[in-house]
């Protein structure tokens, strides 16, 4: 079944561009050019993600996402704003927003994060997950074990978070920005070196030797883990 | 929607007629006063009159009757006991016996005190008004005595006319007491208008004077110069960012322009490549641009309504949890200098992100050994970031402080150069400031933040 995004853009430019972009990766897109027609298609239509512009004309984007929220719909948001600040991204998130980003953006941090949020589903039906897995990489969530093919892998506490990001977005982009949010829990943009780092060393335990590597670098926008390159 | 458009004089004017409407509110009081005590004075002569002449024509009466009475009344008469008075003393069906008035005034009651009539003496052609006091003898005769009240018509006069000669030199007072007034508070005005003149010409150096003259105007002289002094700084400093963005953009903007010119190019391998380096400067540009978009909020006070509790400490051993395993690339060692704990409310957030700037600069262009470190001060927290790298020198370090003020020497190092200027601003909006220390050797930069800051009013 083909994934459906709403998105909530009134920059035609924008909208198209980001249409364009989850088209190309399988997508099937609904635009709606303000707050009254987006409210209308989130209420209406089944998606797998919205994508809103916080500064909407007629209906604010934060509105349209109190009003949705307010219909009980629980489909992920992620939020778009020229007011990139963490203030506005912390006011974004209180309003019920699932992730916030800030203009502009690249299209490919887009969509890594409106990926990762199907895969984590709506607030609080996450299925219980005891156990991550890529190829012969396995991790023990109530044990804190990682293993791959069975040796046992030993891993700092963030290391071992870095990592559990990483299995839960398995075959998925997870950029720089999303770990220092999720890892650390500090949203800055960190640079491209910082954290290039820290995958570094957590790449030396995992791939080491003549392994075959899960851990690949996607140039320009983050990493990911998964068994084919 | 009022019919008539309000009439509206010209500021001299309407000063000048307050003043004058103080000045008359003022005298037509004190004027009155003086009226009505000089007035009841008169009144209070004019019945002590009437009662010595009453007294004597009594003893007079009472000692001979009705004769002697009559003599009495031509020596009172005579002698002017009344003032150029009038007497009548008429018997029980008021035949006349004695006085100069020809017959009893026909409405005239008695016994009576006080009567105002006007009334013609013998021998006098125009009418004189007079106070009259009727009296009723036991012989069944009447008396009666006046006295002349022309006197006190005239002091009522004059007091009128004082008090409409007062009034007319009100205007004048007032009108000069109004200018008077008007010409202080237009030389002040004029002075701010120089001033706000001079600035709206772009001069922003210019300040009122201080010290002289009322107290008021000195503290409104304060105060817009301390408006002045905030003023300037914001646009000396928007001024430096437009400098230097322009400056910083330009170079990736000519790489750009450069590499696309390359992508034109037939050869696959080389459009690629000039893609990619398109797209890591536009990243470069984002980042400076949205740095600097974060300093400008900051320092407007933006970030007020997001401070939280956190833990100090634990942000320092974040930061250098993050930081410390590119400080080993480098060859270099990130520490911690804190107290296992230290709890603070504030923009966790900001503080954060001040705090990896600085560890960034230090693992940049310090080296050696880098020191996050932290300390309770009483009324402040202190934050430090120290290194054993080259250092800046100490003449330098108010121009390091400045917005996109990197330092020439290191111009050629990657990074926005911003790092310190968020930092102070994150310091300000947590009521502290940022200095810059000589760590000997090495740069040791110290964020001060006060305890109290979630309390502070913005700015």
């Amino acid at each position: 079944m083909t994934k459906k995004i709403l998105v909530v853009e009134d920059d035609a430019t924008t909208a198209d561009y980001i249409a364009r972009g989850f088209e190309q990766n399988g997508y099937v897109v609904d635009v709606a050019g303000d707050g009254r027609d987006g409210l209308f298609h989130a209420t209406d239509g089944h998606y797998a993600a919205i994508v809103l512009d916080r500064m909407l004309p007629g209906m604010d984007g934060l509105s349209v996402l109190g009003a949705v929220r307010a219909a009980g719909i629980d489909t992920p948001v992620i939020v778009l704003s020229a007011l990139g600040s963490t203030d506005e991204r912390v006011r974004g998130l209180k309003s019920g927003s699932d992730d916030y980003l800030g203009k502009p953006f690249a299209f490919s941090e887009l969509l890594a994060r409106v990926e990762a949020l199907q895969r984590r589903g709506p607030t609080g039906t996450q299925p219980v997950v005891t156990s991550l897995r890529c190829g012969d990489l396995s991790m023990d969530l109530l044990a804190r074990r990682v293993e791959r093919a069975g040796v046992r892998i030993d891993l700092q506490p963030r290391e071992f978070r870095l990592l559990e990001l990483l299995l839960r977005n398995k075959g998925q982009v997870v950029t720089r920005t999303m770990m220092l949010e999720e890892v650390w829990d500090y949203h800055f943009d960190p640079g491209t070196n910082v954290i290039d780092v820290h995958i570094s060393r957590l790449r030396k335990k995992i791939d080491e030797g003549d392994r075959l590597p899960l851990l690949h670098t996607v140039r320009g926008v983050g990493y990911m883990l998964s068994e084919t390159a | 929607m009022t019919g008539l458009p309000r009439l509206r004089l010209p500021a001299p004017i309407r000063v000048a007629l307050i003043s004058l409407a103080f000045g008359v509110v003022i005298t037509l009081p004190v004027l009155l006063f003086v009226y009505h005590q000089t007035d009841s004075l008169f009144e209070q002569r004019i019945h002590d009159r009437l009662d010595d002449a009453e007294r004597s024509a009594m003893a007079a009466y009472s000692a001979s009757g009705p004769t002697a009475l009559a003599g009495s009344i031509q020596q009172i008469l005579r002698t002017g006991q009344l003032r150029g008075g009038v007497a009548l003393l008429v018997d029980q069906r008021g035949r006349k016996i004695a006085g100069n008035l020809s017959g009893w005034p026909p409405v005239l009651p008695t016994p009576s005190q006080w009567n105002e009539f006007r009334l013609y003496p013998e021998g006098q052609v125009r009418a004189e008004l007079f106070a009259i006091r009727t009296i009723a003898l036991p012989g069944g005769e009447r008396l009666l005595l006046g006295t002349t009240i022309d006197e006190r018509e005239r002091m009522r006069a004059a007091l009128v006319e004082a008090l409409l000669g007062a009034l007319l030199l009100a205007i004048p007072l007032g009108l000069f007491g109004g200018w008077v007034i008007l010409k202080i508070a237009e030389r002040r005005a004029r002075a701010i208008g120089n001033v706000a003149a001079r600035i709206a010409g772009g001069d922003f150096s210019h300040r009122l004077e201080e010290e002289t003259g009322a107290e008021e105007f000195a503290m409104l002289a304060a105060a817009i110069n301390a408006m002045l002094e905030r003023i300037e700084e914001l646009v000396e400093q928007l001024r430096l960012v437009t400098d230097s963005l322009a400056h910083d953009l330009r170079s990736p903007l000519t790489r750009m322009r450069a590499n696309i010119e390359r992508a034109a190019s037939t050869d696959r391998e080389r459009q690629q490549q000039a893609m990619e380096a398109v797209s890591l400067d536009i990243d470069r540009m984002l980042r400076l641009i949205s740095a600097t978009l974060e300093i400008s909020s900051t320092e407007a006070g933006v970030g007020k309504q997001h401070f939280e509790d956190f833990d100090l400490a634990a942000l320092l051993r974040d930061i250098c949890e993050i930081y410390n395993p590119l400080a080993e690339d480098g060859g270099m060692q990130m520490t911690i200098e804190a107290p296992a704990n230290l709890d603070y409310t504030g923009n966790r957030q900001s503080i954060g992100r001040a705090v990896a700037n600085l560890a960034d600069n230090a693992v940049k262009y310090g080296g050696g050994e880098i020191t996050l470190g932290a300390a309770d001060r009483g009324e402040f927290i202190e934050l430090w970031v120290a290194d054993r790298g080259p250092g800046i020198a100490p003449d330098l370090h108010e121009r390091a402080l400045g917005k996109y003020r990197r330092l020439e020497e290191s111009r050629t190092t990657e990074g926005s150069g911003l790092g310190l200027a968020l930092a102070r601003a994150v310091a300000r909006l947590h009521g502290g400031d940022i200095e810059l220390q000589d760590n000997a050797p090495g740069l040791r930069v110290v964020l001060r933040l006060r305890r109290d800051a979630a309390n502070l009013s913005p700015l």
